[in-house]
């Protein structure tokens, strides 16, 4: 499932934020945003996911624009998972996972054998099948963020965009919740988008990097030819050398 | 199924409040009177108690599912429509309805002075470019409280005084001389009111994720939060139509209502709002006219006392939270 921004100019607050951008979100693949705070990466993941209108331009899932789809039909195509989302009072973990299935399910329409495999499949990939009964605000903040990814894993959709999915994390539960994501990538071709601050992470865990800087896009590709001392001096005015992961092989940052 | 506690204690209240008043009747004499439709018991019951009872417990229950469903709109236990201004606006239009002679059924015009007011509260509260505070709208609402009830007031010093004594019993809120039209006229929309909020829980527990995860969900949520608002102030305008302003039901039986049941989901907990409503409602009525020999205090009095202790304690909670 291709999804395309052309020309993309987003206002925010009476500020112009992002300025004509073309982006190609190459399908099957993990796909980084980073850059600077206040550059618009937010702005922008928002906007893919149609959360934001664009002051003009269009982005394109498959060929239509989605500022002009039914929002309900989208819903099955593309699932966001916004920074802050809310949890309700005491909800379960199962209970929160099954809200996920809203966008499958008409009005009225009684819970199916589907929603229920949608959802079992959902707390299987993020290893939360054994504490479906347990309150969210049992859990810890690794196994709640993995909880809310649940949730936009059993709406089922071929495209999932995530803002900041890691930010309150620990390292340990950042590397939990972004290797599970490229496993599910991997093993059921989702398209995953997330919005990332940490560099290294994300060279690790993308098959694609877009680097935003303050006058926009700096360069997007993968992470060998994204992560250059250069890019990174346009991007965040940071002097860096580049070395090899020891582990991985692929680009690490370190600031001079 | 802790409900069926809020059932209990439903039926029990309803039999104590046909039981009691000025004139306590025997159990004997009230089955009696149920049950062969004679005596002294079922006068009593078919003209006084019974549609007073039956008033009642319709219109506690949709102040109370109105307040629920805005405190779950807003995210705020202080965001009910007694609080918000709205049953205030409607006080006033019937007020003035009364005091300008219109012509018009006392539903229809509580119930468009209810949505003038929420139409005035979410205006003066909206800012271009921002999504409104909830805090915003309660605050705006408290003054939208204050202002029409000072114009009520206002309204009812350049009455003749039989007018005046009418009108003040109705800002006040009170259930007495109650009659089946008022049953029919409570129960009615107030049923269908409680279908459409129903129809609307799923909606309300997606909202309920925050607007941006409720957007991904498919919701288009400006749409749904203003059927649901309208919904809630169709509710309280329908139960201040026939019960008059009381203070702080609505405000009282969200939490109430959870509290006795246990209920988690969305629409389990806009039923026990409901179920509670119409405990408090008509358990109130039962004390101010029987709790004096020979007064009958009008209900609002009551549920003020009740009220306003709640009302503190929930603002002082609420401080403790760093949320005001």
């Amino acid at each position: 499932m291709s999804l395309t921004a052309e020309a993309l100019t987003i206002g925010y607050e009476g500020r112009t934020v992002i300025d004509g951008l073309d982006l190609e979100i190459p399908e099957g693949e993990v796909t980084a945003i980073l850059g600077p705070n206040g550059c618009g990466k937010s702005t922008l993941l928002k906007t893919l996911a149609r959360l934001i209108e664009p002051a003009s331009g269009r982005v394109l899932l498959q060929g239509d624009d989605i500022h002009a789809s039914h929002s309900g039909k989208l819903a099955r195509r593309l699932a966001i998972l916004p920074q802050d989302p809310l949890a309700p009072d005491g909800i379960t973990v199962g209970d929160l996972v099954r809200r996920g299935r809203t966008p499958w399910r008409g009005f009225l329409s009684p819970w199916r054998e589907e929603d229920a495999a949608a959802c079992a499949r959902a707390l299987e990939a993020v290893h939360l099948t054994h504490l479906a009964e347990r309150p969210l605000n049992e859990l810890s903040g690794g196994q709640r963020q993995r909880a809310w990814i649940a949730l936009v894993l059993a709406q089922d959709t071929p495209l999932l965009l995530l803002d900041e999915p890691t930010t309150f994390l620990d390292l340990v539960h950042q590397l939990e919740v972004l290797s599970l994501l490229r496993q599910r990538n991997r093993d059921t071709g989702l398209t995953v988008v997330s919005v990332l601050h940490d560099l290294n992470m994300a060279a690790r865990f993308s098959d694609v990097l877009v680097l935003l800087g303050r006058g926009g896009l700096v360069a997007t590709g993968a992470p060998e030819t994204v992560l250059t001392p250069d890019n990174l001096e346009r991007a965040f005015g940071l002097a860096a050398r580049v070395e090899p992961d020891p582990v991985t092989g692929k680009p690490m940052v370190c600031p001079l | 199924m802790r409900g069926a506690l809020l059932i209990i204690l439903l039926v029990a209240g309803s039999v104590a409040g046909l039981l009691w008043g000025q004139v306590a009747l025997a159990p004997g004499a009230l089955w009696q009177g149920l049950v062969t439709g004679e005596g002294p018991a079922a006068l009593m019951i078919g003209t006084i108690r019974g549609p007073r009872v039956g008033t009642a417990l319709g219109a506690g229950a949709v102040l109370g599912l109105s307040g629920a469903l805005f405190q779950t709109l807003f995210r705020n236990p202080l965001a009910a429509p007694d609080i918000l201004g709205f049953t205030s606006g409607a006080g006033l239009a019937v007020v003035v309805s009364i005091a300008f002679g219109l012509v018009a059924p006392m539903p229809l015009v509580a119930a468009a002075g209810g949505i003038l007011a929420a139409l005035l509260v979410t205006g003066i509260a909206w800012r271009r470019g921002h999504r409104t505070p909830p805090l915003s709208i309660i605050l705006v609402g408290l003054g939208m409280g204050f202002f029409t009830s000072a114009l009520s007031n206002f309204l009812m010093t350049l009455l003749p005084q039989a007018e005046a004594a009418e009108a003040q019993r109705w800002v006040t809120g009170s259930l007495a001389a109650r009659d089946w039209g008022h049953v029919a006229q409570v129960w009615l929309p107030g049923a269908a009111l409680l279908l459409a909020a129903l129809g609307q829980a799923r909606l309300l527990e997606t909202l309920e994720l925050g607007d941006d995860l409720a957007a991904g969900l498919g919701l288009r949520v400006e749409a749904v939060r203003r059927g649901l608002a309208a919904t809630g102030v169709l509710l309280a305008a329908t139960g201040v139509a026939v019960a008059g302003p009381v203070p702080f039901v609505a405000l009282m039986s969200g939490p109430l209502g959870a509290r006795i049941t246990g209920a988690t989901s969305v629409a389990g907990r806009l039923l026990a709002a409901a179920g509670a409503g119409a405990l408090v409602l008509m358990l109130a009525d039962l004390v101010a006219r029987s709790a004096l020999p020979g007064i009958q205090l009008p209900v609002g009095v009551m549920t003020g006392i009740l009220g306003a202790p709640y009302l503190l304690w929930r603002l002082s909670r609420e401080m403790d939270r760093g949320k005001l």
